[in-house]
């Protein structure tokens, strides 16, 4: 059992407020991550879920227990550093070995756990290495042997992976889920890369300057972005905001004026919206070439090809660059006009504070209900 | 051009001359009395004033080696005591700053700023500046004349710059370390013992080295002042009896000296071996 809940947690360090009430549900086995900006309070945090840091307010109660007041071992969590924080002084064996050799473990129950732990890890040839011989991936697997060793209810990961190379990130990911998958254990892990984020996360969990901006499935935040913030924080290219002006708000959805052109937006619509100043949010994948519902012209100044696609940013009127993702090589010069367009469907549509008025998007549609069904 | 010196490292040939001037001066400085004082060991007494000064011994020899025992039967006694003070100072040192380092490199806790600011300003006073107060206080202890008198002044004096020493090199344990051990169970003196301790190593040995040569250096002033019994005297106090009634016996002295100071270099030698630089690689990255 690993079930956490946090209840309006808070966190000050003297003047500064870091974490402002965080009220999160984390079930049994579930794989939650935690994204932000830097800065914004993920590794405060996990750090206060640990107990390696005292939360100002508010209760975290882990399968059922306020454990606000226990030494991490008692609250049955282990963690891992984003340093990895081996003792370098130790061979693997004995790095592995130290939360048993804490307990006191008889040493033959120790070596047949370490063992088996080490063989899952693929770390049997190196166990009587030192930490400094290894490369960044076997010290970071050494981290996490030293963590499922003790077999706890819940892992804490903070950014793990953020010191390895590119391919050796994609390969532990990869290892990671599947871990997840055999311990069957309750994973909160800290990143900031959002491919991590959206390929390992059930749940993923948007902290903006110590709040929560929003929490869902991977493809949920994708399609229904509940603000500004979490729409232009998943998605890579970030998406582009344009200026829109709202003249009708119907049933069938939000009618707007964006570059000079009507659209109806299929979106939740309000009262009071008619004659707003509104954002209109567009995917950069969701641009083609060619004819759409809104369709403008762009000059391209730096055009990305990366195989898979092509990726062009134009200058706009706002601080962000305009970019467009198209499938493909496609015909797109630097400084020559270029035609693109979108269609209302793939439009997202925020208010004045920057809320995310609701998108008719089925999310079944998105055949996310099949996704976690295999 | 050697292909092998590191850019950085390549010198003209006027910065290498300069580089070597500069060190020849300063270890002619500090090496010169040395020299001059063994020379003098090998000299026999008659030649010793003998005009004009000569700098090479005739007749050299090391006889003064062997007659030094004689002349002063209890010179060995008073090396045993220069090492047994010291080594017992060197154990009470490390025993008291080890944990306190750790406490001053690691907690927050009031007055701590305040704290290490006076230990500074304590050794600002050398011992000798304390003297009386000193006295007053061991008479009232009742340790005057007994091994106590040297150690637990020299101690206390050594303090201080023991932990600075101390602390700084711990503080450069990466934190992660003892965090990770406290969420795995560890207690503090369980993390201090398994984890801390291994690898604040050099940095021990270099507190016990430099405490075990203060202690060796400093005695002189505690043995003069609060010890009059023989059978306790550190060796610098020792050597003073090769300060004869009529004459100094100069060349016994000097053979003296260096016979004192040996046992000190051969503890040095085998601690700096556990001066092991880099012994934190691969904790954190
Ligand atoms: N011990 C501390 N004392 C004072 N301020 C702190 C302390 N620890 C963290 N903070 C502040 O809390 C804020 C959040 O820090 P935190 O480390 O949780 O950010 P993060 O989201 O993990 O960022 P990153 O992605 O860069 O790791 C920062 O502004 C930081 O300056
Ligand atoms: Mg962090």
């Amino acid at each position: 059992m690993g079930q956490l809940h946090l209840n309006k947690v808070t966190k000050s360090f003297g003047e500064i407020d870091v974490i402002n009430g965080v009220t999160l549900d984390v079930k049994d086995g579930e794989f939650v991550v935690f994204v932000g900006p830097s800065g914004c309070g993920k590794s405060t945090l996990l750090r206060i879920i640990a107990g390696l840091e005292d939360a100002t307010e508010g209760g975290i109660v882990i399968d059922g227990v306020k454990v606000n007041d226990l030494a991490p071992v008692k609250r049955g969590i282990a963690m891992v550093f984003q340093s990895y924080a081996l003792y370098p002084h130790m061979s693997v064996f004995e790095n592995i070995a130290f939360p048993l050799r804490v307990e006191k473990m008889p040493e033959a129950d120790l070596k047949k756990k370490v063992e088996s732990v080490a063989a899952v890890l693929k770390l049997d040839q190196r166990l009587q290495q030192r930490p400094g011989s290894l490369s960044g991936g076997q010290r970071q697997r050494v981290a996490i042997g030293r963590a499922i060793v003790r077999e706890p209810k819940i892992f804490l990961f903070d950014e793990p992976l953020s010191n390895l190379d590119a391919a050796l990130r994609a390969d532990m990911r990869i290892e990671l889920t599947k871990l997840h998958h055999d311990l069957a254990a309750t994973m909160i892990y800290v990143t900031h890369d959002q491919i991590e984020a959206m390929t390992m996360a059930d749940r993923i969990v948007v902290l903006n300057g110590g709040y929560i901006s929003q929490v869902g499935k991977p493809l949920e935040l994708y399609h229904k972005p509940q603000n500004k913030f979490v729409a232009s924080f998943i998605g890579n290219p970030k998406m582009n905001f344009l200026p829109a002006t709202c003249i009708a708000a119907k049933p069938e959805g939000v009618t707007v004026v964006c570059e000079g052109q009507t659209v109806t937006i299929p979106v939740e619509p309000r009262d009071g919206l008619t004659g707003e100043k509104l954002t209109l949010g567009i995917r950069p994948e969701h641009i083609t070439l060619g004819a759409g519902d809104v369709k403008f012209d762009i000059v391209p100044s730096v055009v990305e090809r990366l195989g898979v696609n092509t990726i062009v940013y134009a200058s706009a009127s706002g601080d962000a660059p305009f970019s467009a993702a198209f499938a493909g090589a496609a015909a797109v010069t630097v400084d020559t006009p270029a035609t693109i367009s979108f269609n209302a469907a793939d439009c997202h549509l925020f208010d004045d504070k920057g809320e995310a008025l609701e998108r008719r998007t089925d999310l079944h549609e998105i055949d996310l209900e099949a996704l976690n069904a295999v | 051009m050697s292909k092998q010196t590191a850019m950085i490292n390549r010198y003209k040939w006027y910065e290498v001359i300069s580089i070597y001037a500069a060190i020849a001066v300063f270890l002619f400085f500090v090496l010169a009395p040395f020299v001059e004082g063994f020379l003098v060991s090998l000299k026999p007494l008659s030649r010793l004033f003998s005009s004009p000064y000569r700098f090479w011994p005739e007749h050299g020899s090391f006889d003064a080696y062997f007659t030094m025992w004689d002349s002063v039967p209890n010179f060995g006694l008073y090396v045993f005591n220069s090492i047994f003070i010291s080594t017992v100072v060197t154990v009470v040192v490390l025993i008291l700053v080890v944990p306190a380092a750790y406490a001053f490199a690691r907690f927050e806790f009031s007055g701590r700023g305040p704290l290490l600011a006076a230990f500074l300003a304590v050794n600002m006073f050398s011992g000798a500046v304390l003297l009386i107060p000193l006295f007053r206080l061991m008479r009232s202890l009742g340790i005057l004349n007994t091994y106590a008198a040297m150690i637990v002044p020299g101690a206390a004096f050594l303090i201080p710059t023991a932990i600075w020493l101390l602390r700084t090199y711990m503080m450069r344990i990466p934190k992660e370390l003892e965090e990770a051990a406290y969420v795995d169970g560890a207690t503090r003196l369980y993390t201090l013992r398994r984890i801390i301790l291994p690898l604040a190593m050099p940095g021990i040995t270099v507190v016990a080295i430099t405490t075990f040569i203060g202690a060796y250096a400093q005695q002189f002033i505690y043995a003069l002042t609060f010890n009059s019994k023989t059978e306790f005297m550190p060796l610098p106090i020792g050597l003073f009896a090769y300060f004869g009634r009529q004459e100094v016996i100069w060349n016994e002295l000097m053979a003296a000296s260096f016979v004192g100071i040996a046992p000190a270099l051969i503890v040095i030698f085998f601690l700096q071996r556990y001066l092991v630089s880099g012994l934190t690689a691969g904790a954190v990255k």
